[in-house]
Order: C-alpha cells, then sequence, then structure tokens
C-alpha cells in the first residue's frame, strides 16, 4: 500500500524534513554551502520540492525549502515515487543501488549531490520521528 | 559475504581475432551496419585508413579530428559532421579517447542538444546511435563499458556519462592493430587497465560477477605488460593485453572505480596527465589508503599479482619505465588541493572501499607528489 495518500502527505512529511534541515545547525551549513539549487520530483504521488542554497535563506535559515511547482533553475533534479523517498530518508536505501537499479533518475553533475551524501546523516534519524508523529509506515525497503 | 544488490551485463557483442580487422565487412554485415563514419585521431589515422579498405561498402568516411583527453567541442563538431554526412553507425578506431567521443556523440545523436545537457544517471533511457569500437590500444576497455570520459575545458574538468546504452554495439579486437603501439604508451594503457582491474575488484560494488573478469585481467596483465612493452613485436603478449583490458572493461561496468581513477581523472582535468600514467603513479598510495578496508580482499589480490599489492604495482610501473612522482608529469604542489577537491567530486570516488575526505585525498597526493 502507498504511503503517501495526497500531494500534501509528500509535504507534511518530506518537505517538513527539509524545512528541520534548513534549520539544523549539523546539516543546514554544509547543504546551505553548496550553493546548489535541487528539485525533487516525486510520483504516486505527484508533488515537487526545491532546495535552494543560492539565494538567501529567509528567518536565519541555511537554504529556501519550496514545495510545490517553482520557476527556479535547478542545477540537479532528482526523480523518484514518492515511496522510494520515504524509503530513503529512513536510511533504508542505499542511493547508489536504488540509481543502478533505475529506482531513481538524477538529472544534471549528479557528482556534486553525492558530495552530500555524508552531510545529509542526521536527517536519517530526524526523518523516522516525523514519519511517525504523521502515522506513517517505517519505510520498509 | 551476502550482497543486497548486484547486477552484471554486457551488452556489448565481443569478437576477437588475430587480424580480425581485414575482414571488417564481415562483421559490419552481421551486425547489419551501413553507412559509418569511421572516427579516429592522427595518429592512428593510417589504421583506420586500412579498416575503411577492408569495407568499402560499410564506411562512407573517416573524421580524424579527436586528440587526447578529447573535450565537449570536439564530441558535438563530430556529431554534427555525422549528421552532415547521413552517418548510420560510428566506427571508433582508437583509444580510450576516440571511442568515448564517438560514444557522447552518440548521446548527441540520439537526444539532440548539448552535450552537457544529458549528464545524469537514468537520464537516456533508449539505446543510442550505434557505435562499433575498435581499440588499438590495450586499455580503456571502454569497448565494451557504460561510461564516456570527456573534458570540460571552460570547467577545467572530466565530466563522466554513465549509462547502459553507451556500451558499443560492437567490439573488435584485433592485436595486430596494437603492435606498433611504442612502449611508453604500451605501459600507460596497459597500467590503466592493470588499474581498472583492481579498483573493480576492490570496489564497494565489486560483486562475484565483477571479481572473475577483475582477477583474470590482473592475473593476465602482471605477467604479459612487461614482455609487450620490452618488445612490441610479441604476438602472444600483445593479444593477452587487448583480452584482459577488455575483461577489466566488463569488471569495471558493474563494480565502478575507486579513488586512484578519482584522482587521475582529475590530474587529467587540470594539468592533462596521461590518465594510464595517473593511475600508475597515483594506485600505489591509493592502495595503501584503501588496505585497512578491503584486508579480506587483500590476499586474493596478492595472488593475482604474485605479489604485495602496492610494491607489485609500484614494482611493475618502474620496471616498463613509468614516471613514479606526480612532479615529474607536470603537476605542481599547488596544485594537490584543488586537484583533491575535484577528486572528491568525481563519479569514481563513490565506490572507493573507503570514504575519503578531502584531506586525505591530499595526503594520498602528497605521499604521491
Amino acid at each position: 500500500m502507498a504511503v503517501f495518500a495526497r500531494t500534501e502527505d509528500v509535504y507534511a512529511a518530506i518537505g517538513a524534513l527539509f524545512e528541520w534541515g534548513s534549520q539544523d545547525e549539523e546539516l543546514g551549513p554544509k547543504i546551505g554551502k553548496s550553493g546548489l539549487t535541487i528539485r525533487f520530483i516525486y510520483h504516486r504521488p505527484d508533488a515537487e520540492i526545491t532546495v535552494d542554497a543560492k539565494a538567501a535563506a529567509p528567518g536565519g535559515r541555511h537554504f529556501a525549502v519550496h514545495c510545490g511547482p517553482s520557476d527556479l533553475k535547478a542545477d540537479v533534479t532528482m526523480e523518484m515515487d514518492s515511496d522510494i523517498a520515504h524509503t530513503f530518508w529512513f536510511g533504508k536505501m542505499n542511493l547508489m543501488t536504488a540509481l543502478a537499479r533505475g529506482q531513481m533518475k538524477a538529472v544534471g553533475p549528479i557528482q556534486s549531490i553525492l558530495k552530500l551524501l555524508p552531510a545529509i546523516k542526521p536527517a536519517y534519524r530526524k526523518y523516522p520521528e516525523i514519519a511517525r508523529s504523521l502515522g506513517l509506515p517505517g519505510g520498509e525497503a | 559475504m551476502t550482497l543486497e544488490f548486484t547486477e552484471f551485463r554486457v551488452t556489448t557483442r565481443v569478437v576477437a581475432g588475430w587480424g580480425l580487422t581485414a575482414s571488417l565487412d564481415v562483421e559490419l554485415t552481421r551486425a547489419g551496419l551501413e553507412r559509418g563514419l569511421a572516427v579516429t585521431d592522427p595518429g592512428v589515422r593510417p589504421l583506420a585508413e586500412r579498416l575503411l579498405s577492408a569495407a568499402p561498402h560499410h564506411l562512407i568516411g573517416l573524421h580524424d579530428a579527436v586528440t587526447p583527453n578529447s573535450e565537449v567541442g570536439q564530441v558535438e563538431r563530430l556529431a554534427e559532421r555525422a549528421r552532415e554526412t547521413d552517418a548510420r553507425f560510428l566506427l571508433a578506431v582508437g583509444g580510450g579517447s576516440v571511442i568515448d567521443t564517438a560514444k557522447a556523440a552518440a548521446i548527441v545523436l540520439t537526444e539532440g542538444g548539448r552535450l552537457l545537457d544529458h549528464q545524469g544517471v537514468n537520464v537516456l533511457t533508449r539505446p543510442l546511435f550505434p557505435v562499433v569500437a575498435v581499440p588499438t590500444t590495450a586499455g580503456t576497455g571502454s569497448e565494451v563499458t557504460c561510461y564516456a570520459v570527456i573534458r570540460d575545458a571552460s570547467a577545467a574538468a572530466k565530466v563522466i556519462f554513465t549509462s547502459e546504452w553507451l556500451a558499443p554495439a560492437l567490439a573488435i579486437l584485433d592485436p595486430a592493430l596494437t603492435l606498433g603501439l611504442p612502449p611508453a604508451l604500451t605501459a600507460s594503457t596497459g597500467m590503466d587497465a592493470l588499474t581498472h582491474a583492481v579498483e573493480a575488484y576492490l570496489s564497494n560494488r565489486a560483486g562475484p560477477f565483477s571479481d572473475a573478469p577483475a582477477l583474470a585481467a590482473l592475473e593476465t596483465i602482471c605477467r604479459h605488460l612487461p614482455q609487450a612493452v620490452g618488445d612490441g613485436s610479441d604476438r602472444e603478449a600483445r593479444w593477452h593485453l587487448l583480452i584482459a583490458s577488455c575483461q577489466a572493461g566488463m569488471a569495471i561496468s558493474w563494480a565502478m572505480l575507486g579513488c586512484a581513477h578519482a584522482l587521475a581523472h582529475a590530474c587529467g582535468g587540470l594539468r592533462e596527465v596521461p590518465h594510464g600514467v595517473g593511475n600508475a603513479i597515483l594506485l600505489p598510495h591509493c592502495l595503501e589508503y584503501n588496505r585497512p578496508a578491503v584486508e579480506a580482499r587483500w590476499w586474493t589480490l596478492a595472488d593475482a599479482m604474485g605479489a604485495d599489492p602496492v610494491k607489485g604495482v609500484a614494482a611493475l610501473a618502474r620496471r616498463i619505465g613509468l614516471p613514479e612522482r606526480l612532479r615529474e608529469v607536470g603537476v605542481a604542489e599547488a596544485d594537490l588541493e584543488p586537484l583533491a577537491e575535484a577528486a572528491i567530486l568525481d563519479g569514481s570516488i563513490f565506490t572507493n572501499p573507503r570514504e575519503a575526505t578531502v584531506e586525505e585525498l591530499v595526503q594520498i597526493l602528497r605521499a604521491a607528489y
């Protein structure tokens, strides 16, 4: 059964994770320093989140998060099913394997975001908390 | 050891035989290919002309404007030439640069736009314009790999394109074409193939299907490379090296590479260090660095090489006359940090068995300097 019923559910979980990351003092500065604009396109249900570390973010955040369609030009676009993103943020999916198996598509210089992988480790601890608070299942691979 | 997931595929049909390209037309007919544009570099042009005369009904012309470390602009010019001549396939005759240029041009010919528009993973989703690869060096393995490495001069960096569709349709291995290779080129390309074999075996994606060709290639290269460098006319050594470099290419198609390649790509991008030379200099230091993470595989590697891996690689490179220090090949001490910064973004680094930091890469470079 699909984890997310509606687009809003994706924003409530994954969008909230990115919002948290933009203010987290461990993860935020590392993403902020990358200077990248990264777009995540999700399917089933469709959703779109853009993480923008290029422009100054509001309210002391390290980067801006836009849930919904955005006109910003992305450096890298990652595309996947929403359920795959859920499993990934639970820390239960290896990115390289997901790319090799075609579960994710990356457009652009993928190395620039692979470099960020060590930086996002704190998010693997945070996302299960967010998912549990929303009553979502446990990210089975 | 069990794995979460492994895979192996060689989509390229590989044919091999001494003097096989004399009957190139037979293989092109079997593959159903007509109106091919031969692609080569000026140094290999005489060989490419021989191939043109071996298949006059299948080939329509020759494009010889590829250089070592070929760049994005060269790829796009080749695609333009193929369009102008209404070519239906590309016959790449040469080393890694020529074959990778043809493979990258196939992206532009199939998908349109500019080459750099197509960077990424799983971006290419359909078969590409056909490429037939005829390697004239025994090193790159590009005749079977799903990669193309192209220099982006504007960024002074190498860009790696990865897709299963990048593997050529057909590879024709004719070791007779490698007979005239000068010793230095035999040595550097051979060390590139050896580095493929070693890094594929130690990669964090290594699996049972990639281990077998990697170890077979490694053993063969260690045995035959000195002979091929010492006596370029040794037919047996040439045969074995060409087969082994192709096997190593098969291994890296799944297992990918490691930090020696990431650093060698950076050296090639910034200082145009020949790829095989860069690998030969860096591999012993990368092995030393990676050893704590690959202890379980270390002795199998040593068995295949017939020597301690670190000492064995260094001794082999010395024996075949390659430089041993980065400072000998145009790298300055001030380059070390920028090189590490570039290498940490290289695709090869992500399958290195040990997660490297920029600081650790600088240490490796310093040790090799």
